[in-house]
């Protein structure tokens, strides 16, 4: 009894010391040994694992590391968003914006042996159409794809499609050879033209996954190790151990509380904003909550949120406020939007008199355990102080199946919103996943249609345009953008990327 | 003690059979919507919709819970909606991990309780004092934050241990047993002392029975009528409580698992449930289910080897 004693004051001293000085010599990474510095091997953590590396388990997200390791795509993105060769050398549209062709690399074969080639791009595409991944929308607009010779591919589209070529560097460009298709382990043996090949025997499916380099790799551009491990925590205490153990050289962090912590253990913190956060309105028309039918009530909602208090609160700081749905990454951005309803309650207030609801009414919003408490308590708080009372209804598990399901008429939400057509395609458009009450406009179909089909110009002009009116109509209240973390220690150097939440593989390179 | 067995074995199977009917029932009566929770906030209806052919959901429960069974009896237990793996290996390879940490726990939990507990029986006094306390303190201390101290202080600061991590006995029995040291710690500081008091109790009542002192007064030596006949005696009870401190490990493994991501069947319980991975849930009940109806068996026939009583009635 007496040594549990002394261990609880020996961990209450060691908290104090890590808390005031960082811990000093003793949590500096460069003093053990277990994650090497050359370039022998890596080690990534993370937060999520894959269903499987069969097509219906293709994903992206936290989930790339893992797909990149065995798959080559199609294009590969750079840090800043750029398209860049990988599989593909070249890539054109027709003037009708319908057709894309594809220039392959010559000679690449698959780790079974047999090549990569046309023929292999086509049984790929033609896999992903039948599977039920959930990146199936990625190929919603190809109608065929086409084997002109070896090295050239044509996809015929139906309508153009702006995404297309970023889907190509994600779950729909993964790369897998048409033999294993039909295997019976598909889903835990894969064959890919990647940098790594799985190693089966050390890898615990769920846990921890080991991958060996690939001694044939034809891609000597970017630094491949001797081995890679991907762990797997199933939570964020279990991975800040990790972390401040040295375990790890890279991983995702989501637990913006225990950043000094990370930092005190000589890992460096990479941020960059791909998702907002803040009040969703469904039901625009006001066919069931007739209040935000109402363009003033919804624009009251957005004057009557404390933002910056918020985001100070609940993310300490780490993002930015913003009244726009646009991320900064997209055409369709204006900084001047980012402030275009301040906090002002009492214009609230005069808004809602105006629109014949001086006394308030009610809204009710979706619960769900997975949801931060303090953060919803703090909405209802603060529509409270201009009469709407927000009563919140649980819904156990099944939070998205709800909202989608058009049971709330609002709600609380986070969405990515890093690609202009994939945000409205998310988002805005008439059947978009997340338009579920279907508001439309012609003036919105018309600026739609040219982002589809125009120039990139044209599309970029038009997005901007559909940015303001949403903004203006207060089709969304956008608390702010949310900064996304990812972490390195220091025999690593990561570019995040400007579009996934954790980085492509090939941008996290060795320090040296 | 033959018919008494048969008669355990065919309520255990009886058992299984309804734990499993409810289990099934239950996991529906969640209404998670599974392909959804498979597929993310991002995926189309189409996908949604297309995965929930594909596992079947569109059937109705009768067809799914007849489909189960059958597959069951012949030993396919289905594969994982959520990592693609049949469910027999999964559940194989974590539930070893689990039975391992479970197991040396109970071992090193009984070793160190029955030894703390003889001493206070014996000599009372302030160790007798001290496992009072020390039993109430443990039971009141969550195991998580037994862990947590241990990774901070033993792994973390000072660098001992590794702070997560598994090392499978196959890859590196040193490996393994530095892996499985903390989480062991953690389960036995937090139980020991329960058992310790226990034994004591069951000891102290064992030495006032009218046999100690006429063994005494043959001129025993007091070991030997201590740890050879009154020991002995007193076992019944703290094999019962050894019984439960098993089973009950199994449970408190889970948050000690998630703590050190060791893969053991704890996290994948919580994990595969609340993902609505019906096959891999179903295969852990039938496991475990298995596993507690085996250790009661096992508890009994001890008991009978322990105490002849319990062999005639």
């Amino acid at each position: 009894m007496r040594r549990i004693v002394a261990a609880v004051g020996a961990a209450a001293l060691t908290l104090g010391l890590a808390a005031c000085g960082g811990g000093g010599g003793t949590t500096s990474s460069e003093d053990t040994s277990t994650a090497a510095s050359d370039h022998a091997s890596l080690v990534i953590g993370e937060l999520s694992y894959p269903t499987g590396f069969d097509v219906n388990g293709y994903s992206i997200a936290h989930y790339v590391q893992y797909f990149n390791a065995v798959f080559d795509t199609l294009i590969r993105q750079d840090g800043d968003g750029n398209l860049v060769p990988g599989l593909a050398t070249e890539w054109t549209y027709d003037d009708a914006r319908t057709t894309l062709t594809l220039t392959l690399q010559d000679g690449i074969t698959f780790t079974d042996g047999s090549p990569f080639n046309a023929d292999a791009v086509v049984a790929n595409v033609e896999n992903f159409q039948a599977s039920s991944t959930p990146d199936l929308s990625n190929a919603q607009y190809v109608e065929s794809v086409e084997a002109v010779d070896d090295t050239h591919v044509a996809y015929h589209l139906s309508a153009p499609d702006p995404m297309l070529t970023t889907w190509l560097t994600g779950s729909f460009g993964f790369m897998a050879a048409p033999d294993s298709f039909a295997n019976p382990d598909v889903a835990t043996n894969p064959v890919g033209t990647g940098p790594y090949t799985l190693n089966i025997d050390k890898t615990v499916t769920g846990s921890t996954y080991v991958f060996d380099k690939n001694p044939d790799y034809w891609d000597d551009s970017y630094v491949v190790y001797d081995t890679l491990t991907i762990n797997y925590y199933e939570t964020q205490t279990a991975l800040l151990n990790a972390i401040q153990g040295n375990q790890v050289d890279a991983a995702t962090f989501m637990d913006v509380t225990s950043m000094d912590q990370v930092e005190a253990a000589g890992y460096t913190v990479y941020t960059s904003q791909l998702d907002w956060m803040g009040l969703l309105f469904y039901d625009r028309d006001g066919t069931v909550d007739k209040p935000l039918g109402d363009v003033r009530v919804r624009q009251a909602i957005n004057y009557a949120i404390d933002k910056q208090t918020i985001l100070d609160v609940i993310q300490l700081g780490h993002g930015t406020v913003t009244s726009q749905p646009f991320g900064e990454a997209t055409a369709g951005y204006q900084a001047d939007l980012d402030d275009y309803y301040g906090y002002d309650p009492e214009k609230a207030t005069s808004l809602l008199a105006e629109a014949g609801y001086a006394d308030g009414f009610s809204l009710d919003m979706p619960n769900s355990s997975a949801l931060n408490q303090d953060l919803l308590s703090a909405i209802q708080t603060q529509l409270a102080d201009v009469g709407i009372t927000v009563t919140l209804t649980d819904t156990g598990a099944n939070f998205i199946t709800d909202l989608l399901g058009g049971k709330f008429t609002s709600s609380w939400m986070q969405l990515a919103s890093a690609n202009d057509w994939q945000f409205a395609q998310l988002a805005l458009v008439p059947n978009a996943t997340f338009n579920m009450f279907g508001t439309q406009s012609p003036e919105l179909d018309a600026l739609f249609e040219t982002m589809q089909t125009g120039t990139d110009e044209e599309a970029a002009a038009a997005a901007q345009e559909v940015n303001t009116y949403v903004v203006e109509n207060a089709w969304f209240a956008p608390f702010y953008r949310i900064d996304n973390f990812y972490v390195g220690n220091s025999s690593v150097v990561v570019t995040p990327a400007a579009d996934n939440a954790s980085p492509y593989l090939y941008l996290i390179q060795p320090a040296s | 003690m033959l018919s008494f067995l048969v008669r355990r074995l065919l309520s255990g199977i009886a058992m299984l059979a309804v734990i499993s009917t409810l289990a099934y029932l239950l996991m529906f009566m969640t209404g998670t919507d599974i392909a959804r929770n498979l597929l993310g906030q991002n995926a189309s209806e189409e996908a949604v919709a297309a995965r929930a052919a594909q596992l079947g959901l569109d059937q109705p429960l009768l067809t799914r819970y007849v489909d189960w069974v059958s597959g069951a009896l012949h030993g396919d237990l289905g594969t994982s909606w959520f990592s693609s793996v049949p469910v027999t290996e999964l559940v194989g390879q974590r539930l070893g991990v689990t039975l391992s940490l479970v197991f040396l726990s109970t071992f090193f939990a009984a070793l160190v309780a029955v030894i703390v507990g003889v001493i206070a029986a014996v000599h009372r006094g302030w160790i007798d004092r001290g496992l009072q306390v020390g039993s109430i303190v443990g039971a009141a201390i969550p195991n998580y934050l037994v862990a947590l101290v241990l990774v901070i202080v033993l792994a973390i600061q000072l660098k001992w241990f590794e702070p997560t991590g598994y090392t499978r006995p196959q890859d590196s029995i040193s490996g393994w047993l530095m892996s499985i040291t903390l989480p062991v710690l953690a389960l036995v500081v937090t139980t020991v002392a329960g058992v310790a008091q226990q034994v004591r109790g069951s000891l102290i009542d064992a030495l006032r029975q009218d046999y100690v002192r006429t063994l005494r007064s043959r001129g025993l030596p007091e070991w030997r009528v201590v740890l050879l006949h009154a020991l002995r005696n007193a076992a019944g009870p703290a094999l019962s409580v050894l019984a439960l401190l098993f089973v009950g490990l199994l449970g408190g493994a889970v948050i000690i698992e998630q703590l050190f991501a060791i893969p053991g069947a704890g996290s994948l319980a919580i994990s595969s449930t609340s993902q609505g991975d019906i096959p891999v849930v179903m295969g852990l009940v039938v496991a475990i289910a298995v596993i507690v109806l085996v250790v009661n068996l096992v508890i009994d026939i001890l008991q009978g080897w322990f105490n002849p009583k319990v062999r005639i009635s």
